[in-house]
């Protein structure tokens, strides 16, 4: 089986090719990391004098970031970290609650309600952005934290996970507690949640990174600067003409940064669920 | 099992009312929307088919959905003849290999929003360096996102940067269920490297290729982040993809009506897509081959 890439030209090949492409990824984002630590005089670099320079500064300043302090860019984090994390905490108990649920339960219309469960997640959530602004504005929420964390707490994925997780329990083990007579809710508070740690843990880090990387429900509902995250002050940032350059290169640089290290964190776990969620 | 009847409701009632709410409902919300005038003010009124039928009529509407179909019909296969050859490429195993997977999967870690910025900077005709290069080895500067003949595919090179890893992996993920005994049973009987990709590697892959070409799909008909941050629909409406036409039909024109419109058929393709996904999903093995 190993045949097609036997011969040492094939692996010089497997080789090259792959460091093209990895060089094409990782290109792009080293140039941004460098040229955010330039000196604001570097910034442009003229089209003709191509060479080093273009992608190594002559020295290492921390200005632009330093700048950023006094720009819009630490509401923006302020308004971006209170979003996600209000959405993580009460995402993965309302979450997890759905998911015991389908877990420890047998009731009419369980299959219904979990194929609807399954659907919401299949469905793309920037299908349906507008008519929920509709919706939201509706309810006076547009402008607003809640228009930012309501919508995205209930989500299908996660529901998945912890059914998947909860489902992995002996149903035996439930129901023993329930003889020595404790409650329900007693049960998945004391016994189920603290077992689940490992999918609390990326359930978590999944709904963060979700809320962290959201742009166009934020552009729709919460227009205002005051409300601005991350993506949304960025996005600002490079549509109107303005003179700031270091600090775009700053605060996109740190953008990527706070995205990546959530990422690397779950990378492992997310890519197998994906992959198990994806193809079974 | 020992529990009130309405136990199981009680723990389903907050996710469950949260989806309806905001996962069901806005669908009524489009289509009953796209039946009504409803303007900024929030005044209703029923209008039938009139959406519809300006829609229709209205030339701007099909420039954009031709727009967003040849977008689509150029993005989705490319995506997943890139992604396949990256799985291939990472599939056997290799020193340093992880490396290169890690790298081939990191802009998953870039926001869409992100890495609108990020190429917007990188191709810029004074701050970025693309250009310079260009001009180094001397095929010349060129104008990407601000040409009415470049947008298009300069969209679309993003977003096949930011989407060729993470649909790499479920391709890579299909490959690693394919028997290792298939291709030992085809290399007895003498088939050639070709010849295993050809008559085992592809027909076995069938299933996977085909939810991701699926998939992608329904990501791909509603674009929208880079063209907000990138082109505004320009140059010259080169780039006005649907899902940009219906917000800016709401916040341009405040026009809810038409956004709304524009909205529901958006929702009928990917419901359409959806139900394809499921069928692809659920369908057994013998689908293979």
């Amino acid at each position: 089986m190993e045949a097609q890439f036997k011969s040492p030209y094939a692996l010089m090949l497997r080789y090259g090719l792959l460091s093209i492409l990895a060089f094409i990824v990782v290109c792009p984002l080293a140039w941004l990391a460098l040229a955010s630590l330039r000196p604001q005089s570097e910034i442009f670099q003229p089209v003709s004098e191509f060479g080093w320079g273009t992608f190594i500064p002559s020295r290492l300043t921390l200005d632009n970031y330093r700048a950023l302090l006094a720009s819009d860019f630490p509401l923006a984090v302020k308004n971006s970290t209170f979003v996600a994390l209000m959405t993580v905490f009460f995402g993965v108990l309302v979450n997890a609650l759905a998911g015991f649920a389908f877990a420890a339960f047998d009731f009419r219309g369980k299959n219904l309600l979990f194929l609807l469960v399954i659907a919401s997640f299949m469905m793309p959530f920037e299908a349906i952005v507008l008519p929920l602004y509709v919706m939201i504005r509706a309810f006076g929420w547009a402008n607003s934290y809640q228009a930012l964390i309501v919508p995205e707490i209930a989500n299908g994925m996660v529901i998945f996970l912890f059914r998947q997780f909860f489902a992995s329990i002996p149903r035996d083990f439930y129901e023993a507690a329930r003889v020595d007579g404790a409650s329900w809710l007693y049960i998945f508070t004391r016994i189920a949640m603290p077992l689940s740690w490992p999918t609390i843990a990326t359930s978590g880090l999944m709904l963060f990174l979700s809320q962290w990387d959201s742009f166009f429900w934020p552009v729709v509902a919460a227009s205002n600067p005051d409300y601005a995250v991350i993506q949304v002050a960025i996005a600002r940032n490079i549509n109107f003409e303005q003179s700031d350059w270091g600090g775009l290169f700053a605060s996109t640089n740190l953008a990527i940064l706070l995205g990546t290290i959530p990422f690397l964190l779950i990378q492992r776990f997310y890519v197998r669920t994906l992959i198990s969620g994806g193809i079974k | 099992m020992i529990s009130s009847r309405w136990t199981p409701f009680l723990f389903l009632a907050p996710a469950l009312a949260a989806l309806l709410i905001f996962r069901l409902a806005p669908i009524a919300v489009a289509v009953g929307g796209s039946l009504t005038g409803v303007s900024l003010m929030g005044d209703l009124n029923f209008v039938g088919g009139e959406n519809f039928h300006y829609l229709l009529t209205d030339p701007q509407f099909w420039s954009s959905l031709k727009i967003t179909l040849w977008f689509n019909l150029i993005i989705n296969p490319l995506q997943l003849a890139i992604a396949f050859g990256l799985a291939m490429l990472v599939f056997r195993p290799l020193p340093g290999l992880w490396i290169y997977r890690t790298l081939l999967v990191l802009p998953m870690a870039v926001s869409t929003g992100i890495s609108a910025v990020l190429f917007g900077l990188f191709l810029d005709g004074n701050l970025g360096p693309l250009n310079g290069f260009l001009e180094w080895v001397g095929i010349g500067a060129q104008p990407f996102h601000r040409s009415q003949d470049q947008a298009l595919y300069t969209l679309i090179g993003i977003a096949t940067w930011k989407g060729a890893g993470y649909w790499m992996l479920f391709l890579l993920a299909g490959l690693y269920s394919i028997p290792t005994t298939v291709y030992e049973a085809a290399t007895i009987d003498g088939a050639s490297a070709w010849q295993r990709f050809r008559h085992v590697t592809l027909p076995l892959m069938r299933k996977p290729m085909a939810f991701v070409l699926v998939a992608d799909t329904a990501i791909n008909f509603l674009f929208f982040a880079p063209v907000y941050i990138l082109t505004s629909g320009g140059p010259g409406g080169a780039t006005s993809l649907l899902m940009f036409e219906a917000y800016r039909s709401a916040f341009t024109f405040s026009d809810i009506g038409r956004s709304l419109a524009i909205s529901t058929i958006l929702l009928g393709i990917i419901l359409v897509i959806v139900v394809v996904e499921f069928r692809l999903l659920r369908s057994p093995e013998e689908k293979h081959v």
